[in-house]
């Protein structure tokens, strides 16, 4: 598993791909961050002062935005071996597959985590001399702002894991990448506005996600808090990973 | 699965290997042995399923039926197969931004190997001086010497190559034979390579499994099959005569349309003999020409699977 564990970090740090990614994470998580802490207080505006402990959890949460980056990594650190046959002399070299599934999920936590880290700091770098020049005291731990920031580490390095569940699913790049985030931006927002189903939204993935770090959307009934929000977001986890460790395991492999 | 005569150390053995895609019998009912010490060509026109048959055996592709197996054990079964089996199938196996130093140390790194393994396999196949390229800018040649390298790896004693020679140029088809040959000869390794082109290979092995549509056509020394494809052809005015006197012989015999005569099975020495015996007169007796590359494309046409050629 050691081997494994090596080979898979290799794949990942020698080619560009990655460091890419992540500039577009930290990017994205600057973006939110920014948008929401410039926009506070501007007529029109819904959201409460930068003072309040809601509004300062849901800046802290801009990092959580990074997911949208963590689970394409996810999902093209496994697709890319089907694409380029890469699958072939790795599988040969230990065809447990199970054992490499398990390996690319080990390292795609690891990169989400890094990920995580990096967005998380950008965001708290951010946050402390904008509310620094405001005069607003930013409450670490009596607001929950250090627990958003931590939440939102957790659930980047959660969707890496779920972009290698969907990988070994849908094995074909493009359309793994586009699924996902089609599902993300689309689908799920489209499940708050149905009112048949609209109950279910807070059991879905990118709305777990939302109650980890403490934002919440849509109008239903049923409100999650961090805890049941992380749980359920595991448990999407889980199954994206056991999905696509049998299939892994049934399938041919191209 | 016990040892048994099939576990003879680095032999590959094929049993009844089917695969079925949908409505497409890919491999059907294909049994052949591959032994230690030799190097065998694994011919077939495209599309015969060859790729598919070694995808069997590494354990790539379930079989619908039958089992491949090396060393006696089930490719999944073998106790370090990255140090027992290398392979590469088609020459494609790489990540495009990666380099091919980096490429050959993320499956040493799996396997358990040293990185300094990865530099020895590249002064081995001549890629020294590229090794720290990007592997989107290789040459089919150089690709196909990268995967070798990558087959390497392990130092294994069983190798499996899809189409090793394709996009090689003269030169290094014959390094190539050169290195496949010490493999087998001296190093007594289990050596297949399949080939889509006979002339390929055919200086490089010494037997050859031949299928064409999944089945398997002929199995056995590449001599044999040079002898069995040598004919002799006759021209004489009484076509009829002269088979009916070689049909007497036993052997095979076809008239053919501009009225020569073409024997298989028998030398030239034998068929003028038995026309002199029958008085048959001859105008005409020489070797016919058909080259071991004719032999193949006769054996692998569209029609159904003979086992015997014949004109």
């Amino acid at each position: 598993m050691i081997n494994l564990l090596r080979s898979e970090v290799r794949k990942v740090t020698s080619v560009k791909l990655g460091w890419g990614m992540l500039l577009g994470a930290m990017a994205l998580a600057a973006l939110e961050t920014v948008a929401q802490i410039a926009s506070n207080g501007i007529r029109g505006s819904v959201a409460l002062p930068l003072s309040s402990g809601a509004t300062q959890k849901s800046v802290a949460a801009s990092a959580s935005t990074a997911y949208l980056f963590s689970i394409v990594v996810g999902i093209i650190l496994i697709t890319t071996e089907y694409r380029h046959f890469t699958s072939r002399p790795t599988f040969l070299i230990e065809p447990r597959r199970g054992l490499v599934i398990v390996a690319k999920m080990v390292v795609a936590a690891l990169v989400g985590i890094i990920y995580g880290v990096i967005c998380a700091a950008l965001t708290a770098a951010i946050m402390i001399p904008w509310f620094g020049a405001k005069g607003i005291t930013i409450g670490w731990i009596d607001h929950g702002v250090l627990q958003s920031l931590i939440s939102a580490v957790i659930v980047i390095a959660i969707f890496a894991v779920v972009g290698i569940g969907i990988g070994a699913l849908v094995r074909n790049q493009i359309a793994a990448v586009i699924g996902a985030l089609v599902y993300l931006f689309v689908l799920e927002p489209l499940v708050t506005i149905i009112p048949v189903i609209q109950n279910i939204y807070p059991f879905l993935p990118g709305a777990a996600a939302g109650a980890i770090t403490g934002v919440t959307r849509g109008s239903g009934s049923v409100h999650l808090d961090a805890l049941q929000g992380g749980l359920i977001l595991l448990g999407w986890g889980l199954l994206f990973a056991v999905c696509g460790w049998v299939l892994t395991i049934r399938r041919d492999i191209p | 699965m016990s040892p048994d005569a099939h576990g003879i150390e680095g032999r590959i053995v094929a049993t009844g290997l089917t695969k079925v895609f949908g409505e497409v019998r890919a491999v059907d009912g294909l049994s052949f042995s591959v032994e230690p010490g030799s190097v065998t060509g694994f011919l077939g026109p495209n599309g015969a399923g060859k790729t598919t048959t070694l995808r069997l055996i590494l354990g790539l592709a379930t079989p619908t039926a039958g089992t491949g197996t090396i060393s006696g054990l089930a490719y999944a079964h073998l106790p370090h197969p990255g140090r027992t089996v290398g392979a590469v199938l088609e020459a494609t196996s790489f990540h495009p931004g990666r380099s091919a130093r980096n490429h050959l140390r993320v499956f040493c790194a799996a396997t358990g190997l040293p990185d300094k393994r990865a530099d020895e396999v590249l002064e081995l196949v001549g890629l020294t001086q590229a090794a720290r390229y990007a592997v989107g800018g290789f040459s089919l040649g150089m690709r196909q010497r990268l995967g070798l390298a990558t087959a390497l790896l392990g130092n294994p004693r069983v190798l499996l190559l899809d189409e090793p020679a394709n996009g090689l140029d003269p030169e290094g088809i014959a390094w190539l034979r050169g290195l496949l040959r010490y493999f087998a000869d001296v190093d007594k390794r289990t050596v297949l390579i399949s080939s889509h082109v006979l002339s390929e290979v055919e200086q490089t092995v010494d037997r050859v499994v031949i299928i064409a549509r999944g089945r398997l056509i002929y199995e056995g020394r590449l001599a044999d099959l040079e002898g069995a494809s040598a004919g002799v052809l006759v021209r004489t005015p009484t076509p009829d005569q002269l088979v009916a006197a070689l049909a007497r012989l036993g052997v095979k015999v076809t008239p053919r349309e501009d009225g020569t005569v073409a024997v298989v099975g028998a030398t030239s020495e034998a068929v003028g003999h038995a026309a002199w015996e029958s008085h048959v007169e001859i105008h005409e007796l020489r070797t016919g020409s058909s080259s071991l590359e004719e032999t193949f494309l006769r054996l692998t046409a569209d029609a159904p699977p003979q086992p015997e050629p014949s004109a």
